[in-house]
């Protein structure tokens, strides 16, 4: 209240001068009101107050709708398949420059590689036999000493043909051309990993 | 409930193998193969980055040499020629030096160590009595009624090696038997002979320092097992044996 008794004085000439009419002299509509002023509850603004709350209301409804119905179209579309970076040949490879020339291949030539590819298909039937056989005999001798077992005693078979659930995953580093070089300081490096990851 | 008395004693014992470590060398047929592999590959391939810079340069040198006096941007321009990065990665290569593949243990012929034969399995052999003979076999240790075979196994392999040992045991199913009666003289109503069941496992502790093998131990190979074992325990072990 004290605040109204203090600005009237000092924003009446402001009044005067900035109102429609000049010529109009303020009054009092009715003895509630105390001050000019008190006609305004809000300080003197010059924009267009704001259009009324339904119209906004629809408005961002319809575009919460747009947008939705968009979202639900890119879903609805395939996902993209992910290439196989091995199946496709860059086409910097594809110049005719990179041809190899080489002389073509004598008579002797292709008829000592037919040869060979006819001792290496014999030799592999041989090796494969040979695996097969011992794999055979491997599995027989177990068998055997199953059927022993049982004979024996019917509980240690049981505790025999259990499953061993600590054995897979077996994993086993193969063997190198040479063995490990004791004392050997590797030199240091920094591996950086440039697959490209795809995501559908 | 009663339980039978056994006429057969039951034996465990572990055929402990240490993996190669070593690639074996390749058979005749085997390299020959490789050899036209490589050759047929090179003749469907095209050239590669590096081929393409070689074969440039080399155009360059020919250039250069064929007009002597044609002075090219700046003669002191240092370019590294491919050839002469190879020529570094040759002298590096030469500097290295490889572990040998035939180590000492092997022109020794020391069959107690581990280092020797890289290239093939070796099994653990261990000298011990039986009846009143001392014998070479695989380690076994008599069975003890509320034990699996496997661990009678497993007990075995510690007897003569130690608690610390690192192996992985093949499953719990025994790989071969070797069945046999006593002589005459012991044999019994209820002692008529024995069954050593085999077990497989692999070592994975590559040294073996902390152990302390009481009795004689050897390793050996397939083919060198005749020099030590019976015939007939042989002829059973070389069958769950693969080489």
């Amino acid at each position: 209240m004290s605040l109204q008794s203090v600005s009237p004085h000092a924003l009446c000439s402001f009044s005067f001068l900035s109102s429609c009419s000049p010529q109009t002299v303020p009054f009092r509509g009715s003895h509630w009101q105390t001050s000019l002023l008190a006609f305004r509850a809000s300080l003197p603004v010059r924009a267009q107050p704001k259009k009324k709350k339904k119209v906004d209301v629809k408005r961002e409804q319809a575009q919460k709708d747009r947008m939705k119905k968009k979202i639900k179209k890119l879903e609805k579309a395939a996902p993209e398949m992910i290439p196989i970076e091995d199946f496709v040949t860059p086409l910097k490879y594809s110049d005719s420059n990179r041809v190899r020339s080489l002389p073509p291949l004598s008579y002797e030539e292709t008829e000592r590689r037919v040869l060979l590819m006819k001792k290496w298909c014999l030799f592999k039937q041989k090796q494969d036999k040979a695996e097969k056989q011992a794999i055979r005999s491997l599995l027989e001798a177990q068998q055997e000493a199953l059927k022993e077992l049982r004979l024996e005693s019917e509980e240690l078979y049981q505790a025999a043909i259990r499953r061993d659930e600590g054995l897979f995953p077996f994993e086993r580093d193969g063997p190198n051309y040479t063995p490990p070089l004791p004392g050997y300081d590797p030199p240091e490096g920094k591996c950086v990993d440039i697959t490209k990851v795809y995501t559908q | 409930t009663a339980v039978a008395p056994r006429s057969w004693r039951l034996f465990g014992a572990m055929c402990l193998l240490r993996l190669p470590r070593v690639t074996q060398p390749l058979e005749k047929e085997e390299e020959e193969m490789a050899a036209l592999m490589g050759q047929i590959e090179l003749e469907k391939s095209h050239y590669s980055d590096y081929e393409i810079r070689k074969l440039g340069e080399e155009e360059l040198l020919r250039k250069r040499k064929e007009s002597m006096y044609d002075d090219d941007e700046a003669p002191g321009k240092t370019v590294i020629m491919a050839q002469d990065l190879e020529e570094k990665w040759e002298q590096k290569f030469l500097q290295f030096e490889a572990a040998p593949r035939i180590t000492d243990a092997d022109k020794n012929n020391n069959r107690t160590s581990l280092n020797r034969k890289l290239d093939s399995n070796l099994m653990l052999l261990v000298k011990q009595k039986i009846g009143n003979q001392e014998q070479w076999l695989l380690p076994q240790v008599e069975w003890q009624p509320g034990e699996t075979l496997r661990s009678t196994a497993e007990r075995a392999m510690a007897t003569f090696l130690g608690d610390h040992i690192q192996a992985k045991i093949l499953g719990n199913a025994p790989y071969g038997i070797y069945k046999y009666k006593f002589p005459r003289a012991i044999r019994t109503e209820d002692n008529v002979g024995a069954k050593v069941f085999f077990f497989k496992a692999f070592l994975q502790s590559s040294d073996l320092s902390q152990t302390e093998l009481k009795e004689d131990y050897l390793w050996v190979t397939k083919d060198e097992l005749g020099d030590y074992l019976k015939s007939e325990y042989l002829k059973k072990v070389n069958r769950f044996l693969l080489d």
